[in-house]
């Protein structure tokens, strides 16, 4: 029997999952997709927000700014990029600036440190790039970008290696309480807990929903995002805002941590909880849009594209906190700024859980340190040369484009990366201009050879995303008569 | 009863659209062709159409899983997929020679064979 | 010889496809000793060695040759005439210093990280495939959406099936290769869908690859949608406006496992720009004088890298040049500056090289914007040539004899292609 069952091994049960693995406690985490961050953590803007943009009277608006100061640790701790390149709110139109006056209010009372008023000379100066016509900004220094999935990747890593054990491909089908336990089944197994946290994310009510509770519902709201070309590196060097609007805090201009530039998200709301669809509207919205802010941005330097869920409540703030049903702990309803919130969330269900009645003892072994995946292409000269000396494998590339060494794709399965994705996710090996057309065959090789299987078993990202099937000689049904 | 066959010329890439008339099997007139070329295309196609052929076959230890073939002269059109079906059924061991014949006699042509593209060594 | 990196170099050619072995080979003719390819893949050979297809080789080996042997019998050549050659090798940069001399930093499992030092250079490092990113097409993402060329290699080389019900976006070459390619291997290909009102690929490939095999090529329309959650299971295609906009009104889904993409190609100069060298805009490839040099001294340059071809012969014809050049350079010879711009006028899309100079012959090579014919080609007032048709997929070339050179006073040469009844003004 575990302790705790975290069900979704997303930014939030990741998060959790690190932060019980300080305590002398069983702890199981169940992922239903076959790695960790798959959901809408892979999707995510990877921003860390300062915290202004949140109203106060909410949850998510008195977690963010805690969650954000509480990156600087985990950074050090856990070695996942992470740099606080600060933000920019710009005014379009002199409407926008009296919601900017109130933004820099509302933040300094929240907290949030250095926040400054820019007018139109100092963002010039300051973001050259930038279109002209634009009237000022409110800088707020504190602002960060992060890898996402890196982000997740790290937390298991040391959450595993601190005695939380991970099930992927392990997705809860039924939930049954019984005397102060719950018996959870996955197509592989039955489990039992004495708590289980759901943080099944856009998934969260239909997994409440098996425990009999139907107090929230999540109405999936989606955002596509477009990854522009690297050569635009360093054209915009801070996160651009426009002034927030009910739903969204607007379309962004995104300096991602690898310094490539991103643009997005929209803000539509789906049925379809799989729906990562992008569409002609969403493009045309961006792009319209950023071209506004910065004008040399144009849809031809997109390289590629893609589309994450918010898991919106229909309470439209988190859901944290027990329920009706002892011993399960709603997670839920994480939307924007949950990315930045995780960690204060992550305290916030460890304190519940002692209310709850759970002992949690400190591990003495506790090591809270991940060390970093190898990044050939960021290193120095010197550095490349020691790390080849070491390992030849760092002389061979694998994927050009990224500049990413076999001996990268070999840490990357090393650390869990059973699909493409995974090695794409963690190496970058595919992750540039030419999305895998050169380097697809030679991670497959690697992988193939390293989990002893064929080509045709692999896939992109787990279940039915084959990637190829097999030459069939002849019989084939298709086989046009000669 | 005259008939008629349309043809896209292959010769260069302006791909001339080619009517050729017919009685049975007797070509009464080409149409529509701009070069001599054009010509001989269309009664090449009419009474004999050919095409090359390359595929692969299955190698065992080498460096690659397929070795790249070819049909040494062109074969008639409407064989083309069971010469493909035929070659398919090949296991090939390395190392091969480029050029190295891995069929004689295809398709009951005396001088077609199949041979490979290229050379490939042994690798255990 | 295979395998050997070994002191100092006159020329180190970065890649061994057919454009690098051509420029090892063009330098050994202008009696360079000491010559050095780099290439990344396990054999050299290029994208040859994934095109089993025949059509290569008719104007440089005079018979028709597949791309295995085209590669194969220029590889032979290039051991014979001493070239080094060292696979698997990355190049990760080159640096240069006052005297001209160059080092290539190479990365290779035996050598691990090192410098190897050369007079002149000559990059080749071919062409990369556009992706679906490129022209953003809408959908989910599911596997199965993969470039031809990946595809190709898929097939040909590593003997397994991108799929088995397939649809194919574009009317390139390797698109329309690939589609016979597949249905030999047993697959259905659905149909080529192509955005504009003409095939990008040659006829001979439109008839031998599509029109043999049933295969539909539905002009003027494009792939609008993609469905599926985790593998692809179908596509919206819709025909196209004057605007090339999806007229989703006329829409319809074609049931497929597979996208194959065949919508152009990008020459690879991620090395060329890390090195500030000029690139035109219109090739995608650097700007070069006509002794196919760049902008930076001693750095030269050919094949796909370059500009995209559509026949390895002319890729061949290119890379001598480029390699007796390099060679020359390398020898301390140093040719009077070109003083003749070259400016593509009307439907010319672009030519290289970019300047000229009365010194010697020209080959100019161009591509026109949209189909014309018949039509005549305009070098300024200079010389007149009229050309039956000409079409995006297939290169122009023509000569420019010194001569004629000579007698031009301006600085600036515009070409153009005019229908033949016009005249130029």
């Amino acid at each position: 029997m575990y302790d705790v069952a975290i069900i979704g091994g997303g930014v939030i049960g990741g998060s959790i999952a690190r932060e019980l693995s300080r305590f002398q406690l069983d702890t199981v985490l169940l992922e239903a997709c076959a790695e960790v961050g798959f959901g809408t953590t892979k999707t995510n803007s990877g921003i860390i927000h300062p915290g202004h943009h949140s109203s106060p009277d909410t949850l998510k608006g008195q977690l963010v700014v805690r969650g954000n100061q509480l990156y600087d640790s985990l950074h050090q701790e856990l070695n996942f990029g992470f740099r606080r390149i600060g933000e920019i709110v710009v005014a379009q139109s002199r409407e926008d600036l009296p919601i900017l006056e109130q933004l820099k209010k509302q933040g300094e009372e929240k907290g949030v440190p250095g926040l400054e008023m820019w007018d139109k000379a100092r963002l010039q100066r300051e973001e050259p790039n930038l279109s002209h016509t634009l009237l000022a900004a409110l800088y707020a220094p504190s602002a960060g970008v992060i890898n996402p999935y890196e982000f997740v990747f790290a937390l298991l890593e040391n959450a595993i290696a601190n005695g939380v054990v991970l099930k992927v491909n392990s997705p809860v089908t039924k939930i049954e309480k019984r005397e102060k336990i719950l018996l959870l089944q996955t197509p592989g197994e039955t489990l039992s807990a004495r708590f289980v946290l759901n943080c099944a994310g856009v998934f969260s009510d239909k997994i409440s929903q098996l425990v009999g509770l139907e107090d929230f519902t999540i109405h999936p709201r989606k955002g596509e995002e477009y990854m522009l070309d690297k050569r635009l590196k360093g054209l915009v060097r801070r996160l651009v805002f426009p002034v927030p609007k009910a739903s969204t805090k607007g379309t962004l201009i995104i300096p991602t941590f690898d310094g490539t530039i991103m643009v997005g998200p929209t803000a539509e709301d789906t049925e379809d909880r799989y729906d990562a669809s992008t569409t002609y509207e969403g493009s045309d919205r961006v792009f319209q849009f950023v071209n506004k802010i910065c004008p040399s941005i144009t849809e031809r330097d997109t390289i590629t594209e893609f589309a994450g869920l918010r898991a919106v409540s229909s309470t439209n703030d988190f859901i944290i906190g027990p329920t009706r049903v002892p011993g399960f702990i709603n997670v839920a309803g994480i939307q924007s700024p949950g990315l930045t919130s995780a960690p204060a969330i992550a305290e916030y269900v460890r304190d519940i859980l002692i209310e709850e009645g759970l002992l949690l003892e400190e591990k003495e072994s506790f090591n809270p340190f991940v060390a970093s995946p190898p990044r050939f292409a960021m290193l120095g000269l010197e550095k490349q040369r020691e790390l080849i000396e070491k390992n030849s494998l760092f002389a061979k590339v694998a994927c050009r484009c990224e500049l990413v060494t076999e001996a990268e794709i070999h840490d990357a399965i090393d650390h869990g990366a059973r699909t493409l994705d995974g090695i794409k996710f963690r190496s970058r090996a595919g992750m540039g201009r030419c999305q895998g057309g050169f380097c697809s065959i030679r991670c497959m090789d690697i992988l193939a050879e390293r989990l002893n299987q064929s080509f045709t078993d692999l896939s992109k990202r787990g279940s039915n995303s084959w990637i190829v099937t097999e030459m069939v000689n002849e019989q084939h049904p298709k086989m046009r008569e000669g | 009863m005259l008939e008629m066959e349309q043809y896209t010329c292959t010769n260069c890439p302006m791909g001339c659209p080619l009517q050729l008339t017919h009685e049975g099997e007797n070509i009464l007139e080409v149409f529509d062709y701009q070069c001599n070329r054009g010509l001989k295309y269309a009664k090449q196609e009419f009474s004999d159409p050919r095409r090359s052929l390359s595929t692969t076959v299955a190698i065992s230890h080498a460096r690659w899983a397929r070795l790249p073939v070819k049909v040494s002269a062109p074969i008639p059109k409407d064989r083309v997929i069971e010469a493909a079906r035929e070659i398919h059924q090949l296991q090939i061991e390395s190392p091969v020679k480029r050029g190295q014949v891995l069929m004689s006699n295809f398709l009951g042509e005396k001088d077609i064979e199949v041979v490979a593209l290229r050379s490939m060594e042994r690798i255990s | 010889m295979l395998g050997r990196m070994e002191g100092k170099y006159d020329v180190v050619v970065i890649g061994g496809g057919p454009a690098g072995m051509g420029a090892a080979l063009g330098a050994r003719d202008s009696g360079s000793e000491r010559v050095l390819i780099l290439d990344r893949e396990p054999d050299p050979g290029g994208i040859l060695l994934q095109c089993i297809h025949s059509g290569f080789g008719l104007h440089y080996f005079k018979e028709e040759l597949t791309g295995p042997e085209y590669a194969e019998r220029f590889l032979e050549n290039v051991i014979d005439q001493e070239v080094d050659l060292l696979s698997n090798s990355y190049v990760s940069g080159i640096s240069y210093d006052s005297s001209g001399s160059k080092g290539v930093h190479v990365m290779n499992e035996k050598y691990g990280l090192s410098t190897v030092e050369t007079k002149s250079v000559v990059l080749s490092m071919g062409c990369r495939e556009r992706t679906r990113g490129a022209i953003r097409i809408p959908g989910t993402r599911p596997s199965g959406i993969i470039t031809a060329g990946l595809a190709q290699k898929f097939v040909n080389m590593k003997g397994v099936l991108p799929g088995k019900r397939v649809a194919i976006l574009g009317s390139g070459d390797i698109g329309l290769i690939m589609a016979r390619r597949l249905v030999l291997e047993g697959c259905e290909v659905v149909g080529v869908f192509e955005i504009m009102p003409y095939s990008n690929g040659l006829t001979r490939n439109v008839v031998q690859c599509l029109e043999d095999f049933e295969i539909p090529l539905h002009l003027s329309t494009t792939v609008a949608y993609i469905h599926g959650k985790d593998r692809v299971e179908k596509i919206t295609v819709a025909p196209v406006d004057e605007k090339l906009k999806p007229d989703m009104n006329r829409a319809w889904d074609i049931p497929c496992d597979t996208l194959l993409l065949s919508i152009g190609l990008i020459p690879e100069n991620e090395l060329s720009q890390s090195l500030g060298i000029k690139l035109d805009l219109l090739t995608g490839g650097p700007q070069v004088n006509s002794t196919l040099e760049t902008s930076m001294p001693g750095v030269f340059t050919c094949g796909n890298v370059l500009h995209v071809h559509d026949l390895v012969d002319f890729v061949t014809r290119e890379s001598l040049l480029a390699g007796q050049f390099a060679g020359e350079w390398a020898q301390g010879v140093r040719r009077p500056n070109d003083n003749i711009r070259l400016l593509p006028g009307n439907n010319v899309h672009y030519c290289v090289p970019h300047s000229l100079s009365p010194e010697r012959e020209h080959t100019i090579y161009m591509r026109c914007q949209k189909p014309m014919k018949p039509c005549r080609l305009h070098i300024g007032d200079l010389k007149q040539k009229k050309l039956r048709f000409v079409v995006p997929a297939e290169m122009i070339m023509v000569k420019v004899k010194p001569e004629l050179l000579e007698k031009f006073r301006g600085d600036t040469l515009r070409i153009d292609i005019l229908p033949a009844e016009e005249k130029t003004d």
